[in-house]
């Protein structure tokens, strides 16, 4: 069973799909749900709802560290995100 | 420059002034003039011709001359860094030390002490109060300062293209933090027109869509470094909406830049360090947030265990006869009683009854006493209204022949046949005569 699928069961309000979200969005919303979980104000069924939504965000920003490959944009001037690689090969 | 033969030159010169006493040795004559020379403190402006700063050695040996003369120079290492600049063939330099001697090649340096640009004095002051105005301005306050995001994911990097400093910092950041998105300011941080370039790379980047903003530049001469203590360049950082973290220069430097920044770093390595977190701290993040969460949900599910342990121990779960167990005995106790309670009652009835028995026997005939009583009584009454009773007192009742009581003589004619009844039988008549009777 999918996580979102457990988190509507258990009637987890409708959330955005982590991959979705920013990491910083992601990182938020996991320590919101730690919070919550930790101040024991929960029903189970809530809590159940919170921990598989925690699974589904630990997951997603777990993979986005993992598959993380600098992206470089130049907004001004001349730069060569290539120059970088090449005193790579060089230190190498 | 001071060699060998000019020294030995003078050594012989001194020699003849002092002809008669005993010669000295070269040691002593040395340390003679090594004395004397190195009271000689004095400040040189010249052109640096050479430069030599080789890494084990202790010192940094340069020589600067004018148009006639050069002077070869030597000042320590450490001394060196501490200065903060990178003196380049012909930089003009003003020179602060003294003369001194090197005894074992007898080779005359100058010892520098402090070594500034030609210029510098004048450029440090302008610097230190454009430093004091924007203090004054409160551009420096702390509470001014913003601190870096916990979780910045994207960050423009103002800086030359082309310079080492971009280069560390994007290789800082891949190495450190390859989830984080560089967006590229490239400026010039060189030249008379830098300081308008780094103003609009500035409002560039700030433009962006960055959580920070990095403002760096490697290592340079103290004029190399002008651009960032440039009034405009200080007001654009100060002006930026994203918090600025610089790192501009090498460790002793400090920038107006820097102090009107809102972090600042010793260099652009330092400074991509600090912007960002490591992927292992977000990892280690991540982690502990997974157990965190695996522990409090942990200790939910214990605490209701122990909530339905505590209800399982309650009676009713122990001993389910128990629920109807108060309610069985209360049957039982009323069926006993019920048990008891007709046997009892039914003799208490039958004694009821026997005794209801005799007293009806012995008032029975009491009871119709009365009543024969009366009733004889209404029989002699009876007797007496009784029609037959009066005929018995000889009265009689004459009938017509259609057997209807005579009560008048309008009731019958002459020779009309009548009946009449008398107390003990009846006599047939025929009337012969009717007389009325005068009331």
């Amino acid at each position: 069973m999918g996580e979102e699928t457990m988190g509507s069961l258990f009637g987890e309000e409708q959330t955005a799909p982590a991959d979705n979200m920013t990491f910083k969005q992601g990182l938020d919303e996991l320590e919101g749900i730690i919070r919550a979980l930790e101040s024991n104000q929960l029903e189970l069924e809530e809590s159940l709802g919170k921990y598989a939504r925690g699974v589904e965000l630990l997951r997603s920003l777990q993979g986005k560290l993992d598959d993380a490959q600098q992206k470089i944009t130049v907004l001004l001037g001349e730069f060569d995100p290539a120059s970088i690689e090449e005193v790579d090969d060089q230190l190498s | 420059m001071a060699t060998l033969s000019n020294m030995m030159a003078s050594d012989q010169k001194a020699s003849e002034e002092t002809a008669g006493s005993a010669a000295i040795s070269v040691t002593t004559a040395l340390s003679l003039a090594k004395r004397s020379l190195e009271g000689i403190r004095v400040k040189v402006i010249g052109e640096v011709s050479e430069f030599a700063n080789k890494p084990g050695y202790k010192a940094v040996y340069f020589t600067i001359k004018d148009d006639s003369s050069s002077l070869s120079c030597m000042i320590w290492q450490g001394e060196y860094h501490k200065l903060g600049i990178d003196v380049k063939i012909g930089d003009l330099v003003e020179v602060t030390g003294y003369f001194t001697l090197y005894a074992k090649t007898g080779r005359m340096n100058f010892m520098a002490r402090v070594i500034e640009y030609a210029g510098a004095g004048d450029l440090r002051l302008k610097v230190e109060r454009l430093a004091k105005q924007l203090e004054a301005e409160g551009l420096m306050r702390s509470e001014r300062k913003r601190p870096i995001p916990p979780s910045v994911e994207r960050v423009a990097v103002v800086t030359s293209p082309r310079g080492k400093a971009i280069q560390d910092v994007l290789r800082t950041l891949r190495r450190r933090s390859p989830y984080v998105e560089v967006f590229v300011v490239g400026v010039p941080v060189e030249g008379k027109d830098a300081p308008s370039w780094i103003c609009e790379g500035l409002s560039v980047a700030d433009a962006s869509d960055c959580d920070a903003i990095l403002l760096v530049r490697g290592g340079g001469s103290y004029e190399s470094l002008m651009p960032f203590n440039d009034e405009q360049v200080a007001r654009a950082v100060a002006a930026c909406a994203k918090p600025v973290v610089t790192g501009i220069g090498h460790e002793p430097d400090n920038s107006i830049a820097d102090m009107v920044g809102d972090v600042r770093c010793s260099t652009p390595t330092a400074a991509a360090e600090a912007v960002a977190p490591s992927i292992g701290d977000l990892q280690s993040r991540i982690a502990s947030a997974g157990s965190r969460m695996g522990m409090a949900l942990q200790a939910k599910a214990d605490r209701m265990q122990m909530q339905l342990s505590a209800l399982r121990a309650r009676p009713i779960f122990i001993d389910p006869q128990a629920l109807t167990g108060n309610l069985a005995m209360r049957i039982d106790a009323d069926a006993e009683r019920l048990h008891r309670a007709i046997p009892n009652a039914m003799a208490s009835d039958e004694r009821n009854l026997a005794n209801a028995k005799g007293k009806l026997a012995s008032l029975a005939p009491r009871l119709f006493e009365r009543q024969r009583n009366s009733i004889a009584l209404s029989a002699a009454r009876l007797n007496d209204l009784s029609p037959l009773t009066i005929l018995g007192r000889g009265y009689s009742i004459a009938y017509d022949d259609g057997g209807h009581i005579l009560k008048s003589i309008d009731g019958v004619n002459v020779s009309d046949s009548i009946q009449v009844r008398v107390s003990d039988g009846t006599i047939d008549c025929t009337v012969e005569g009717i007389g009325r009777e005068e009331a």
